[in-house]
């Protein structure tokens, strides 16, 4: 069972899909329509240590590139090898086929600091959104 | 600044940026489709935020050509004209589309973010018999680029197909200081209209409704800088500044050192015959990555900074990274032979190897088209109104 879906102010998202100790990321709607043609994606490597905020990975489309942050604490377990060859997924499907990476989380409690979906959405109808 | 058409660019759900404190459209789908879309078939960009001025007066094409790098006055009326209007150190002030609409009438096309400081330059340079006046406020611009621009074009009137290359007109008259002139700053063959918007709207109204049944696609600002790139055009603020040179930016065509004399001219060639100035050359990367501006250029074998990218990107046509960066004469010496040059990014070297300019073939800069490549030097503008 999937759990809510949350997000940063920098435009990530991060869902668990079952094991709720393990979390999916990716980039949301929103910066995918900002970043544009994505080019490539520089993944972390498995078994990467990352606070919550550091730079994870980059993405590099066509019009700059754009640093990843991680929403939580936690170890890359996992990265997305299709948008190795195919990275177009990220602007085709950023919630889906595009996600970036899975962490093993560190600190539960940090949940709690992200945005959900109606706090997202007013940050993004206030136009005071940062990060990309 | 918000510009004429941006509502109906809006209304198609373009990604809108700030360019210069113009808003414009970046893309409408996606930069690499609309990319290939004016290489294969054609593309509609905004160009409204470019300066257009006129400047009328008795012995107004000798004034200006006592500014400028290449010779107006060998250039008959109707035909456009590519130049730098160079500072007083020989540097750049801008580079330039000149035409003539009469004998004593010039029409200047400037690049946006410099349009007021031309403007200065050129007043403060040009007698008091000369009127310079900006024509700019309120204009809509239009590029039509592509292949299949001849077809299109014909949804406009009958006769545009038949205008040579670099060939302007201009309408007076009711559609006052109308200019359409076959040019591009694409590669691609191609129509680009500057008037008010009153005379504009209804062109870009037909082309944006009919167009698509011939293969146009609305593009954006990120297709025009990567298109641009290919054909390693300059842009100003990048390849060129107040203190670089035609020469170090490579732009030799450009410069006629058999005319009369002009401002800066001197002072360009003493800066020519330094042998330590940088210059300009292409670049592609081995590995992946993307070059972006002031990444820097490092010599692999002593670690040293070598250069800098001033224009960097992906493109598939090239087969990925590429771009344009100056380097000292030493290194690129060796580059020229070969030899691996480092690209910093993100703090990671990526090797570099150099590449020919422009980095595509076809459109204009395929076979068709290099024997008129051959003939710049008699002065014709090879790159039309620009950016």
């Amino acid at each position: 069972m999937s759990s809510e879906r949350r997000y940063t102010p920098t435009h990530e998202w991060i869902q668990s899909f079952g094991d709720a100790s393990r979390m999916r990321v990716g980039i949301t709607e929103f910066a995918q329509k900002e970043i544009t043609d994505v080019v490539f994606v520089e993944l972390p490597k498995i078994g990467k240590k990352v606070p919550q905020g550091a730079e994870v990975a980059i993405i590099e489309s066509v019009k700059a590139a754009f640093s990843i942050y991680a929403p939580m604490g936690g170890e890359v377990v996992a990265v997305n090898g299709s948008i190795e060859s195919n990275p177009a997924l990220v602007n085709a499907d950023p919630y889906g086929a595009g996600w970036l990476f899975e962490l093993r989380i560190d600190n539960a409690a940090e949940w709690d600091s992200l945005l959900d979906e109606k706090g997202y959405q007013a940050l993004l109808s206030s136009g005071t959104a940062g990060g990309h | 600044m918000s510009l004429p058409l941006a509502p109906c660019h809006m209304r198609r759900n373009a990604r809108m940026t700030d360019f210069h404190g113009y808003f414009l459209p970046l893309s409408f789908t996606s930069i690499l489709e609309e990319a290939k879309a004016v290489r294969e078939k054609a593309g509609l960009f905004d160009i409204s935020h470019m300066g257009h001025f006129m400047a009328t007066g008795p012995g107004v094409r000798r004034h200006l050509n006592g500014l400028i790098t290449s010779d107006l006055e060998a250039v008959p009326p109707g035909k456009c004209l590519y130049a730098l209007l160079p500072n007083d150190q020989g540097g750049t002030v801008d580079d330039l589309i000149l035409a003539a609409s009469g004998e004593d009438e010039i029409h200047v096309i400037v690049n946006a973010g410099n349009r007021d400081g031309d403007f200065a330059w050129l007043r403060d340079h040009l007698p008091k018999s000369i009127s310079l006046e900006d024509l700019s406020a309120g204009q809509i611009g239009l590029a039509l680029q592509g292949p299949a621009s001849s077809q299109i074009v014909s949804l406009l009137a009958r006769g545009f197909e038949g205008m040579k290359r670099r060939e302007a007109r201009f309408s007076m008259g009711a559609a006052n200081h109308l200019w359409i002139s076959r040019t591009g700053y694409t590669g691609e063959d191609g129509w680009e209209f500057f008037g008010s918007e009153e005379s504009i709207l209804p062109l870009y109204r037909i082309l944006s409704e009919k167009g698509g049944d011939l293969g146009l696609h609305q593009a954006g600002l990120g297709a025009r800088d990567l298109l641009r790139l290919e054909m390693a055009y300059p842009l100003y603020g990048q390849e060129l500044t107040p203190e670089k040179t035609a020469f170090d930016a490579g732009l030799d065509f450009a410069v006629n050192l058999r005319k009369g004399s002009f401002l800066g001219k001197d002072k360009m060639l003493e800066k020519r015959a330094e042998t330590g100035r940088n210059r300009l050359t292409g670049f592609v990367l081995t590995e992946r990555g993307i070059p972006r501006t002031h990444c820097p250029v490092l010599d692999p074998a002593t670690g040293l900074q070598v250069g800098e990218v001033t224009s960097g990107g992906h493109s598939p046509r090239v087969g990925g990274g590429f771009g344009l960066a100056y380097m000292e004469p030493g290194f690129l010496r060796e580059f020229e032979q070969g030899k691996e040059a480092g690209v910093e990014i993100h703090g990671k070297i990526h090797r570099a190897r150099i590449h020919e300019r422009p980095f595509v073939t076809g459109g204009l800069s395929g076979k068709k088209e290099s024997a008129q490549l051959a003939v710049k030097s008699n002065g014709t503008a090879d790159q039309g109104a620009k950016r």
